[in-house]
């Protein structure tokens, strides 16, 4: 289990990102993390790794504090060092078992050029293949599917599946609800630095209905209004 | 956009830039920095009073605009947004050798001024693309442990100066100066492959403590220079016995100097963004290259950046201790 007990995190006095958050994760699951923009999300998942300093609150892992050495993690955005190539890149990560050249038979990635030259979607999927490489037994993937194609989309979405089976936990956050109720267990909505909902799959039909119907609610007179 | 504002509005943008730069560092080493700034301004000064001296200054001012031009990264959003993209390069040129513009002309030193000032003309009217948009990979870069990714991009970067500058020393080594300049080269190229920060994440994966990364860092770039050197060493003890300490000596201020640019990284450390302050910095390192009173600072500073990295890195590291 991973367990955050009364997280809060500010950047400065006046604004608390994340605030007495308390949330559970069971391990071998996967854990969807949703929230408007601005909610916390990627704070959330900056602490969770451990990124941050947090004003207080604990975060423990199997009842040991979590640290780097459980986690791999993907950002939103991915930054390389200059003139390196991909198959350099991949070399820094320690695991004498992982085999490259066939993971890479998934992603058709130029290895042996630079990565200046990469597509954001390419970047994106390098990342993924050292998360691979690195075997640790939790994953955070921030936004994993952004930028790239269908094909890659279904690809990762069957290597997470797979990767659970094998007692991987993996916390992921997306602003596409549809990508979140078809690949986890458990979606916890963050909003104004708390978890206000959490939910499991067998509910996760009302919950979007919910939630949709909620946003609609909120908007709906003020779009009304400019549009008449 | 009228081409007179867009030149103003780019050196205003310049300034500050420069000014954000200048107050990373801190008040002790600006003064330390203005010191160094007038020495150098004296000796360009000295310099540039005669030939040849004038023809070097503006050929190694030349050397600098053209590195700065090749490698400089906001070219392609220069060229999309602005329509007289070379007034800017033009300017800021102008701007940077400025000094040295200067004091040719007060030296009446026509020839020189003249090569300066149509290089810079030039360069700025070139679109150079850097060489390092290739991918070189050589049987050099396997050789090197993946972990030393700052030398397998350096070696990338530098392969046709290096492995010439190497190969014209250890064959030329029976003339006395020929090795010491070669290590010097050598040294100076390598001192630039620090000059860029890695994502976080390349200095989380080693998992290590903040000593321990430290301490292989440059444990790492003194054997890697070592083996560059050590062949050079040996051959000039061969040719030259009795003058063994001289490429010693240098081999250990070049390697003390070395650690002090892995430590002012670090000491300066942001992921994904290069910090001017260490650029700025790790200049006084290149510099005492050539200024040996500035040694025992570099060493001094060393101390000091080696606990401002440990303060740094603390941060990302904390989990390994």
């Amino acid at each position: 289990m991973i367990s955050i007990k009364d997280l809060t995190i500010s950047y400065d006095k006046q604004s608390t990102v994340i605030d007495s958050l308390d949330l559970s994760m069971e391990e071998n699951s996967i854990h969807g993390i949703v929230g408007l923009n601005g909610a916390g999300k990627t704070t959330l998942l900056n602490a969770i790794y451990g990124l941050i300093k947090m004003d207080s609150g604990e975060i423990h892992r199997a009842d040991q504090k979590i640290t780097k050495r459980d986690i791999s993690y993907l950002t939103t955005e991915n930054y390389f060092y200059s003139n390196i190539t991909g198959r350099e890149y991949i070399g820094l990560f320690r695991n004498v078992r992982f085999d490259l050249d066939k993971w890479n038979e998934l992603f058709s990635l130029p290895l042996d050029e630079l990565i200046d030259h990469y597509s954001t979607g390419m970047k994106k999927k390098l990342v993924l293949l050292s998360i691979l490489k690195q075997d640790k037994p939790v994953l955070i993937l921030d936004e994993p599917f952004n930028g790239l194609d269908m094909e890659t989309c279904r690809i990762i979405r069957s290597i997470l599946l797979r990767l659970k089976e094998r007692e991987k936990t993996i916390i992921i956050t997306s602003h596409i609800m549809e990508t979140l109720t078809n690949l986890c267990d458990y979606i916890h909505y963050l909003e104004y630095g708390k978890i206000v909902l959490t939910t499991d799959k067998t509910h996760f039909q009302e919950f979007e209905d919910t939630l949709f119907k909620s946003i609609e609610n909120k908007n709906i007179g003020l779009i009304t209004e400019l549009i008449d | 956009m009228n081409g007179h504002y867009m030149v103003e509005a780019f050196l205003k943008i310049r300034f500050k830039q420069l000014y954000r730069g200048l107050t990373g560092i801190g008040l002790f080493r600006i003064v330390f920095l203005v010191l160094l700034f007038a020495y150098l301004l004296l000796f360009l000064f000295a310099s540039t009073k005669k030939q040849p001296g004038s023809l070097y200054v503006a050929a190694g001012t030349v050397f600098i605009i053209l590195s700065l031009h090749i490698r400089r990264k906001d070219k392609l959003f220069l060229k999309t947004c602005f329509e007289k993209h070379t007034q800017i390069y033009l300017s800021e040129y102008a701007a940077l050798a400025s000094i040295v513009i200067l004091f040719l002309a007060v030296h009446l030193q026509w020839i020189a001024l003249l090569v300066l000032l149509s290089s810079i003309f030039l360069i700025a009217r070139t679109d150079i693309k850097p060489r390092h948009l290739h991918t070189l990979n050589t049987k050099f870069q396997s050789f090197i442990p993946a972990s030393s990714f700052e030398w397998k991009v350096g070696i990338r970067q530098s392969f046709f100066i290096f492995v010439p500058v190497w190969i014209i020393g250890f064959c030329s080594s029976f003339f006395i100066g020929s090795v010491p300049v070669a290590l010097l080269t050598l040294g100076i190229i390598i001192s630039g492959f620090y000059s860029q920060n890695e994502p976080y994440q390349m200095v989380i994966l080693y998992e290590k403590s903040v000593n321990r990364f430290l301490y292989g860092k440059i444990g790492m770039q003194i054997t890697l220079f070592g083996i560059v050197a050590f062949p050079l060493i040996l051959i000039f003890i061969v040719f030259h016995s009795n003058k063994w300490y001289i490429p010693v000596i240098e081999f250990l201020i070049l390697t003390s100097i070395h650690a002090y640019l892995v430590l002012t990284k670090y000491a300066f450390y942001e992921p994904n963004r290069n910090s001017q302050a260490a650029q700025i910095i790790g200049a006084i390192g290149m510099v005492s290259m050539f200024i040996p009173v500035l040694l025992p600072v570099i060493w001094a500073l060393s101390v000091l950046f080696y606990i401002k990295s440990q303060k740094n890195l603390n941060i990302y590291l904390h989990d390994f201790h």
